[in-house]
């Protein structure tokens, strides 16, 4: 039992960043425009399926790179779009906006159905196969690459949001709206940046999660639904928190599905939300902090 | 200045005069009057889908009371609605039980469950609660799967055990559901009008002023979600005996966005014509598009945005227009 977990911990952390990838997204829309972006999934399961369309043949023949790259730029009209609708509602209740949100996430999984049907498809990576044992531990060119991938761009959005002009207007912004406007900063343009950003992620993210399962309507969503309790885990308001949640929320899955039950995990999901809500209200990362009155 | 505002005393008092004639109770009794005729002018299938309307409506109102009383939205009440529909279905087929013991005990658990979840969520607000609730709407299949012993898994449980023995059972399923609904809206109406009602409303309006009051915010949201768990459990237990059968595939996480969906779209009223409204919606809509499964979704989509947007657009509209109105 006890030599099962390291692998289950190495291939929980893999799940993890990808999770992280999803969490950063929703926390990035959180943070600036304070809504909770619930056709994340559904959007991001929509590009998985429009890189497959473009390149199986089913709508086009393209290469990889260049499907991926049309989804991408589809991601980011989509998420243009989404955001010029709801961007009214957005400054007036955020509440309101979120249900808006489920309206979206409702068409995209529509939209996949009518356009792809409820058909399950394959879609894999296009990288080398190749298994290399380290210290007993079976590391896959699949394993390497996620780490790659999701390590690289969470470095680059790191350094976007601390170093770029863009990236501080961001965090002035969730700092504080209003001081940020009175600066003479554009809040909707840095929402806009957010949403693009976090479609971009969930673009990357959903590719990467695909090949370990098939590419159904609902296997993206599904995996985002690990995201949102990543987000929830880490606080919501806080990127670091959210990789940090990412990757507990997938040791703490695989753990769970191994040793415990398979069939319980939206239940265990549901019960780690409840008592990290409740024991860090702000995020495993913030310091419980008392006020005073 | 003073004649916009003797322009718009006459435009209300005429509107009031308007609607004074058509009080809610009676727009609510002209409705119910009519639903009592229905069955004799409708066939067996359309009585059927108006008893599941009744029921869905029941669930609509759990989703609106959260909404209004609590200021919090919920996308897990088919953890409620399941409860009720099987404590329904399980006491039937194990037990021959009818709906004299199963609604009260529905009833129960859904309040109880209500406040098992409020317990450990009450520091929660807007979208952590709405997050979680998220999370126990994806529990509640793998939950019913799981307890297949009881809740006869996936093939699901069939009602049959009359309320009044030798009555026909098809207009048994509809004037049940008519009946349930009619008296949760009474209750929810007189809620109200309570002090416990007064008490909810101001702790969601003006925290402050509810604390000072003595309303504590912790029992607030534990009593809101028990009345709101206990309706949807009430709609699970309608929705078992109106549709005769419960099954996993009934309480789905996308069942629950529906309901949030009939709650928006009848602008989370508490009404019994408004609930109806939102209760039809979520039961007609499935039904009307059954040939084209890929198109509910778009349209549900489409329908929660419309709602949303013309909420949020209708008054300015309304305002510019009567500007306009005056200029001229």
């Amino acid at each position: 039992m006890i030599y099962d977990l390291f692998p289950l911990i190495w291939s929980g952390m893999i799940t993890g960043c990808l999770y992280a990838l999803g969490a950063l997204g929703l926390v990035m829309i959180f943070k600036c425009s304070k809504v909770v972006n619930f056709s994340h999934g559904n959007v991001a399961g929509l590009t998985a399926f429009l890189v497959y369309g473009l390149s199986s043949g089913m709508l086009l023949s393209l290469s990889w790179g260049a499907a991926v790259l049309l989804a991408m730029l589809a991601a980011i009209a989509i998420a243009f779009l989404i955001y010029s609708i709801i961007s009214p509602l957005v400054f007036e209740s955020d509440l309101t906006s979120t249900i808006a949100t489920l309206g979206f996430g409702l068409i995209a999984q529509g939209v996949t159905l009518l356009v792809f049907g409820a058909d399950i498809v394959a879609l894999d990576l296009p990288i080398p196969r190749f298994a290399i044992s380290v210290l007993g531990l079976l590391v896959t060119g699949y394993d390497l690459t996620v780490l790659v991938v999701a390590l690289v761009t969470i470095g680059a959005l790191f350094v976007v949001i601390d170093y770029t002009k863009l990236g501080i207007a961001f965090r002035a912004i969730s700092a504080n709206p209003f001081a940020a406007e009175v600066c003479g900063l554009n809040l909707k343009s840095v929402h806009y940046f957010a949403w693009i950003t976090a479609a971009l992620l969930g673009v990357i993210g959903a590719l990467l999660i695909v090949p370990t399962t098939f590419l159904s309507v609902t296997t993206v969503a599904t995996f985002m639904l690990q995201a949102f309790a990543a987000a929830v885990i880490g606080g919501f308001a806080s990127l670091p928190g959210a990789l940090v949640g990412g990757i507990l929320v997938g040791v703490m899955m695989n753990l769970f599905t191994f040793y415990v039950s398979p069939e319980y995990s939206s239940t265990f999901l549901l019960a780690a939300i409840l008592v990290a809500l409740n024991i860090f209200p702000n995020g495993v990362l913030q310091k419980v902090g008392g006020s005073r009155v | 200045m003073s004649n916009q505002s003797t322009h718009i005393s006459t435009n209300e008092s005429v509107l009031m005069r308007l609607t004074g004639i058509a009080t809610p109770a009676v727009t609510s009794g002209i409705v119910v009057a009519s639903m009592i005729l229905m069955p004799f002018m409708l066939g067996g299938s359309w009585t059927f889908t108006l008893g599941l309307c009744f029921a869905n409506s029941i669930g609509v109102l759990a989703v609106s009371m959260l909404v209004r009383y609590g200021g919090e939205v919920s996308i897990g009440h088919t953890f409620f609605t399941a409860l009720g529909a099987y404590s329904v279905g399980v006491l039937d087929t194990r037990y021959g039980i009818s709906l004299w013991a199963s609604v009260p005990l529905a009833l129960l658990l859904g309040v109880a469950f209500g406040i098992i979840f409020a317990w450990p969520s009450r520091n929660l607000h807007g979208i952590y609660l709405a997050v979680t609730t998220l999370a126990l709407a994806l529990a509640v299949p793998e939950m019913i799967n799981n307890f297949d012993s009881v809740t006869g898994g996936y093939e699901g449980l069939y009602v049959a055990t009359p309320l009044i023995p030798g009555a026909s059972m098809g207009s048994q399923r509809y004037y049940v559901a008519l009946a349930m609904l009619v008296i949760v809206c009474f209750a929810v109406s007189r809620l109200r009008l309570s002090r416990q009602g007064m008490a909810l409303l101001l702790a969601k309006t003006h925290p402050a002023a509810a604390d000072a009051f003595g309303t504590r915010r912790v029992w607030a949201r534990i009593s809101i979600m028990g009345i709101s768990g206990g309706i949807g459990a009430l709609c699970g237990a309608t929705l078992a005996f109106s549709g005769s059968t419960v099954s996993p595939g009934g309480f789905t996480f996308w069942q629950a966005i529906f309901l949030l969906v009939g709650s928006v779209v009848s602008f989370y009223g508490l009404s019994l014509p408004r609930v109806l409204l939102g209760g039809a919606f979520v039961t007609l809509v499935p039904q009307l598009l059954s040939a084209s499964g890929a198109w509910i979704p778009v349209f549900y989509g489409l329908s929660l945005l419309g709602m949303i947007l013309l909420g949020h657009y209708m008054p300015r509209i309304r305002k510019t227009m009567s500007r306009n109105s005056e200029v001229s």
